[in-house]
């Protein structure tokens, strides 16, 4: 493996008395898509920020490009695009003059920027609103201008946070497309997303985090086959079954279980057959799903199905 | 301590090293361009009050109030006026476009964020702002100077080097107007600035009446007061200068600027970069 594109040992950061990441390790290998999924207040945007020079390392050790995130803020800039979770676009500019702006903050000469900002918007399929206010766009647009602005510094690494939360279906595709587009040119990709089918598309690999640590890392195949398995029977039970018995009468059968209310996930390689298993009279129940196990699973299961604020 | 900071107050935030103090002009300047770049889109309309508000003063003050003051110091009291409008436009310019336009940028439309994320650091942001703030101050002095010039109310060749000693005032109404601003929690709090500093500022800065026939110690008030060294010097320089009253009015204004700079960039280091 070539020098990572980041590298974090130990990494830890305050906010007061809350420790918002708490020693965090992780290396993230040039030219991938490196996901960070988590509930709200795992500490994924802190880990961003630290990245892109917008929070300071409290502890520990963070590489980026091969410098030091603490000292060589400037330097690790320049190579870097940010992708950030707010839009915050400069409504006071047209959609090109954003573009061309952001070129003057990476010292880019206004010739070489008129023509990147040309390629990019076409990139960005935002050609023909070069000259529109920023208020204009929609959401979808609004997304894709930012991705265009992160590249306008030509970066080797790009840093997303949440791209397309609040994005419709059609949207969030573009965006994905434009991160494809963005991967096979060779370019880092590393993105926070709560949208687990979007961190099992893009994504060669991730780390799943909870309150400020890393709970598990991989490809994410294999941390649906590791931690869930294959399939998912999803049972909605009725009131007079017994869901520890049953779990219970299953053993041996199934690699795991979470009960919700009163909805049981059974985790199987054959989850098909532990249905045809199940004695039904004993244990009544509504209705039963079987159904690929998904990233979704692992990551509840990781972290909980209890509501986060 | 602990109630400010819990209502937001960030405070001035630790030490930083010298060369996280000193901004990049090239990036320092990327940040005068886009607000020179906005400005110019809107300059038509923001322009004109400039032109207004130098006759308003002059109608009022000079005409009105001048027809029972004739002379102050041996001049017409328009005249005494006229050149301290130049000052106090570029410390109004210098105070709404360092407190509302940055707050504006800063709070509503985020801008901050990205520019920081972007090789730009902080020093840079907020040498580009200031010298924007200056910039701006200076074009609304000159209009002022260009205004009191056809009224005939300049009578020094002098006055053509008043520009340069505006942007030098302008700079250190900005420092504070941009202290000011990165410091507090909420824009509710600009109220308390103008009307505890910068009006104040305005009426007793020697701008409407001389210090002359007051006590000693209004004048003292009066010098720790930065419109008070840039009246003295457009004043000066229209009516024809003292050298030594000139500089050392502008060595006053250029050592307070040095001084505060350090201020701002850290305050904002403190709320921006956590």
């Amino acid at each position: 493996m070539s020098d990572p594109a980041v590298s974090a040992r130990d990494v830890t950061k305050r906010f007061g008395e809350r420790v918002a990441v708490d020693g965090i390790d992780f290396d993230v290998e040039p030219g991938i898509c490196f996901g960070f999924l988590g509930p709200n207040g795992a500490g994924k945007t802190t880990t961003m920020k630290m990245i892109y020079g917008l929070a300071t390392v409290d502890a520990g050790e963070l590489i980026v490009l091969g410098m030091d995130a603490r000292r060589e803020r400037r330097q690790i800039k320049s190579r870097l695009g940010v992708v950030p979770q707010e839009t915050n676009l400069d409504g006071d500019l047209t959609v090109r003059e954003n573009l061309l702006q952001q070129a003057r903050y990476f010292g880019i000469e206004p010739d070489e920027a008129a023509g990147r900002a040309a390629e990019l918007l076409e990139f960005s399929l935002l050609s023909d609103r070069g000259d529109e206010r920023i208020h204009g766009l929609s959401g979808g647009m609004k997304r894709r201008l930012l991705i265009s602005r992160a590249l306008m510094g030509d970066p080797e690494l790009v840093v997303l946070d949440e791209p397309t939360t609040g994005l419709d279906p059609q949207a969030r595709l573009a965006v994905w497309q434009a991160l494809d587009r963005l991967r096979r040119r060779g370019v880092t990709l590393l993105l926070t997303t709560h949208y687990m089918e979007e961190a099992e598309r893009l994504c060669d690999r991730l780390v799943i985090m909870d309150e400020g640590r890393i709970v598990s890392e991989g490809r994410p195949a294999d941390l649906v086959r590791s931690h869930v398995g294959r399939e998912v029977l999803e049972l909605k039970l009725d009131e007079g079954c017994d869901a520890e018995r049953l779990v219970g009468s299953l053993d041996g059968r199934i690699q795991g279980h979470d009960l919700s209310e009163r909805t049981l996930m059974l985790y199987a390689d054959d989850a098909e057959a532990v249905l045809e298993e199940l004695d039904h009279e004993v244990f009544p129940t509504e209705s039963a799903l079987v159904r690929r196990a998904t990233l979704e699973d692992v990551f509840l299961r990781l972290t909980g199905r209890s509501l986060r604020e | 301590m602990a109630m400010l900071e819990e209502r937001g107050y960030a405070g001035i935030g630790p030490r930083v090293p010298l060369r996280e103090m000193v901004p990049v002009p090239r990036l320092a300047g990327a940040v005068w361009l886009r607000n020179a770049r906005v400005f110019s889109k809107l300059w038509r309309g923001a322009l004109l009050p400039t032109f207004l508000d130098p006759f308003l003063y002059l109608l009022a003050l000079g005409f009105g109030l001048g027809t029972y003051v004739a002379h102050v110091n041996g001049i017409p009291y328009k005249e005494f006026i006229a050149p301290g409008l130049i000052a106090s436009a570029a410390m109004w310019s210098s105070a709404f476009e360092t407190t509302y336009n940055v707050y504006f940028r800063m709070n509503e439309l985020r801008l901050y964020d990205n520019v920081l994320s972007t090789p730009v650091e902080v020093q840079d942001v907020v040498a580009g702002d200031l010298a924007w703030s200056a910039t701006r101050a200076t074009i609304y002095g000159i209009v002022v100077l260009a205004v009191i010039a056809v009224f005939g109310l300049v009578s020094s060749w002098w006055a053509l080097l008043i520009p340069p000693f505006v942007v030098l005032g302008a700079i250190c109404f900005s420092v504070i107007g941009y202290t000011f601003t990165t410091l507090i929690p909420k824009i509710d709090l600009y109220s308390y600035f103008f009307t505890l500093g910068i009006t104040p500022m305005f009426l007793f800065s020697g701008l409407f009446f001389p210090f002359s026939r007051l006590p000693d110690w209004v004048h003292v008030v009066a010098w720790f007061m930065p419109l008070y060294h840039l009246v003295e010097i457009t004043r000066g320089l229209a009516t024809g200068p003292e050298f030594w009253s000139v500089v050392g009015n502008a060595a006053w204004l250029a050592v307070l600027s040095a001084l505060l700079f350090s201020i701002p960039v850290r305050a904002l280091r403190r709320k921006l970069v956590a």
